[in-house]
């Protein structure tokens, strides 16, 4: 499903990604990417999506090389992306911003995101107004939109309760499950990520460190050393 | 304030979302009533009730209306604030003084050629200029204008542009069955600005309630967001500045056509940002806002002329209007009486 090769992303003189592998299955489990802050997780994430140009390295998409492509045309390929901060539209209702982009990506089941979503109470409400954690799932329902193959999610669970971000992930591990759909998820919350995620890939300083499976990942010296401590 | 029919889904009867008209409702022939009596009234009445020189005046704040609700529509749609209005509106006219004298072309052959020139212009500038952020967006109307203000003063252009005389509209033959003594009517004149400033209200109205209109204040509120929605944020941008461009020349060309002249003034940046002015004073969020401060405007600056003290109380009466009227004189009006009514409901209930 998808394919980074030697990726490496530069903001001036700071290489924020050196020559980073990864390949995501589309097999329907979670692809967790966890690291300490500054390891470059949103980055690969901004690299992937197209909104940040990659120095070097490619970006396959379903067999496609898509480094090139722009935003826009990735999410129309079923590429969606969540933001780390919530990134919805304040002024629009729930139910007018799910509805504009349903109609525009051609999806007919909007029904089906907001119910997986649980935010049928709010559809009437401005965004702007609702609580924290449903402007998080509204972000979340917007990547759901248009049944994307990839979903790339940065910190779904920032802001939210210990357990909130649990029960977020097993609705993630759910919904990839059922649809047969890749996805990867940046989350600092590691028990969430050990919990849920079937592979995951650990970042240290723009590199990568190690990739597989949460026995193989909490077992690895490096990570344990790097990141994780002897709370793993 | 949508107007929705409702679709049933899953999740019960929802209402449709922005982007579709209102459906069937109680309300909607007493508004279309409503409507078409200010509409006729509207008309009809000031020929009978004002003497040409009120007239006059209301003509020019029709136009000035119009073009204060092109300023007014990218502003509320789309976040982007255009300075260079003025060059479109003086433009248009001075196109048609041009084709009318220089090229001998007959009043409709003219009017179609300076229209055709502007859309044209409108585009390649809008193609350039939308992907800019809104800041750099004001800027760079602000230059596009100047630079065509001062181009036609330029001492090479001045047989066609007249310089700093301006240019007389040699007017033969007849527009629509109207001719130049027509046009320069005010009685007459009126007529065709308040029908011209509805026809520009309704279209633009009908915008903003369209799929275009709902992309547009997406995008203005979240123009990241969309991206990543799979939208094209720049199309509709552009096309929204190419609409509102439209609506400026048919102001700039109707003004020629009832003045008989076009000044280098009429391309200046204080046309523009009287513009601005008039659409802050009206109100930008719909289309009766723009036009109610065009009038508001251009009255307010012949009373303040007559006393001699046009710029200082004209700064005065800005500062006063934002300050009480902050959504404008009809935003605030129709805020007031959305809230009167809302307490009227509680107090029944």
């Amino acid at each position: 499903m998808l394919k980074v090769e030697k990726l490496s992303v530069s903001y001036g003189s700071v290489r924020a990604l050196t020559e980073v592998d990864l390949e995501v299955r589309g097999d329907g489990t979670l692809h967790g990417v966890i690291g300490p802050n500054g390891a470059g997780k949103s980055t690969l994430l901004d690299a992937v999506c197209g909104r940040r140009r990659p120095t070097t390295g490619t970006v396959r998409y379903r067999d496609q090389d898509i480094t090139r492509r722009s935003v826009a045309w990735r999410r129309r390929q079923g590429m969606a992306r969540s933001f780390q901060r919530t990134s919805v539209f304040q002024d629009l209702t729930v139910y007018e911003q799910l509805h504009l982009v349903a109609q525009h990506l051609g999806d007919d089941r909007l029904d089906d995101v907001i119910a997986v979503m649980d935010l049928a109470g709010y559809l009437d409400q401005k965004a702007g107004r609702i609580a924290y954690g449903v402007q998080r799932r509204v972000d979340v329902a917007l990547a759901l939109i248009g049944r994307p193959h990839l979903l790339l999610m940065d910190e779904p669970g920032a802001g939210l309760s210990a357990a909130e971000t649990l029960r977020l992930f097993e609705h993630l591990r759910d919904l990839v499950r059922e649809r047969k759909i890749a996805a990867v998820v940046v989350e600092h919350d590691v028990d969430a990520v050990f919990a849920c995620c079937g592979t995951v890939t650990v970042l240290d300083l723009g590199r990568h460190l190690a990739t597989g499976t949460p026995q193989e990942i909490r077992a690895d010296h490096r990570v344990v050393a790097a990141y994780l401590g002897t709370a793993a | 304030m949508n107007n929705r029919t409702t679709t049933t889904t899953a999740a019960g009867a929802r209402p449709a979302a922005i982007g579709s008209f209102g459906g069937p409702s109680l309300r909607l022939p007493l508004t279309l009533g409503f409507v078409a009596i200010v509409f006729v009234a509207g008309a009809v009445a000031p020929s009978y009730f004002a003497g040409d020189f009120m007239l006059r005046l209301a003509n020019e704040g029709l136009l000035l209306g119009m073009l204060a609700l092109s300023v007014a529509f990218l502003m509320n749609q789309a976040g982007l604030v255009a300075l260079g209005a003025a060059s479109i509106y003086g433009g248009a006219g001075l196109l048609f003084a041009i084709a009318m004298s220089e090229w001998n072309m007959t009043p409709t052959g003219a009017l179609c050629a300076s229209f055709l020139i502007i859309v044209v212009y409108a585009t390649v500038l809008g193609a350039l200029i939308v992907r800019t952020n809104p800041l750099a967006f004001m800027m760079l109307t602000l230059a596009a204008g100047e630079m065509i203000s001062h181009g036609v003063m330029l001492e090479g252009l001045r047989d066609y542009t007249g310089g700093a005389d301006g240019l007389v509209v040699n007017f033969k033959g007849s527009i629509f069955g109207m001719e130049a003594a027509d046009f320069a009517s005010p009685a007459r004149f009126w007529l065709v600005a308040w029908v011209g400033a509805w026809l520009a209200g309704l279209a633009l109205w009908a915008v903003g309630r369209s799929r275009l209109g709902a992309i547009l204040r997406a995008v203005r509120e979240n123009e990241e967001r969309m991206r990543f929605s799979g939208f094209d944020t720049y199309l509709p941008r552009l096309i929204a500045y190419v609409l509102v461009n439209i609506v400026a020349a048919i102001a700039g060309l109707l003004h020629v056509l009832n003045a008989g002249f076009v000044s280098p003034e009429s391309l200046g940046l204080s046309i523009s940002t009287n513009t601005l002015v008039a659409a802050l004073m009206g109100g930008i969020a719909g289309s009766v806002g723009p036009i109610v401060g065009g009038l508001i405007f251009s009255f307010a600056q012949d009373e303040f002329g007559a006393r001699g003290l046009t710029q200082l109380l004209t700064g005065i009466v800005i500062v006063v209007f934002i300050v009480v009227f902050p959504r404008g004189v009809v935003g605030g009006l129709w805020s007031a009486a959305r809230l009167r009514a809302r307490v009227g409901r509680r107090e029944t209930s």
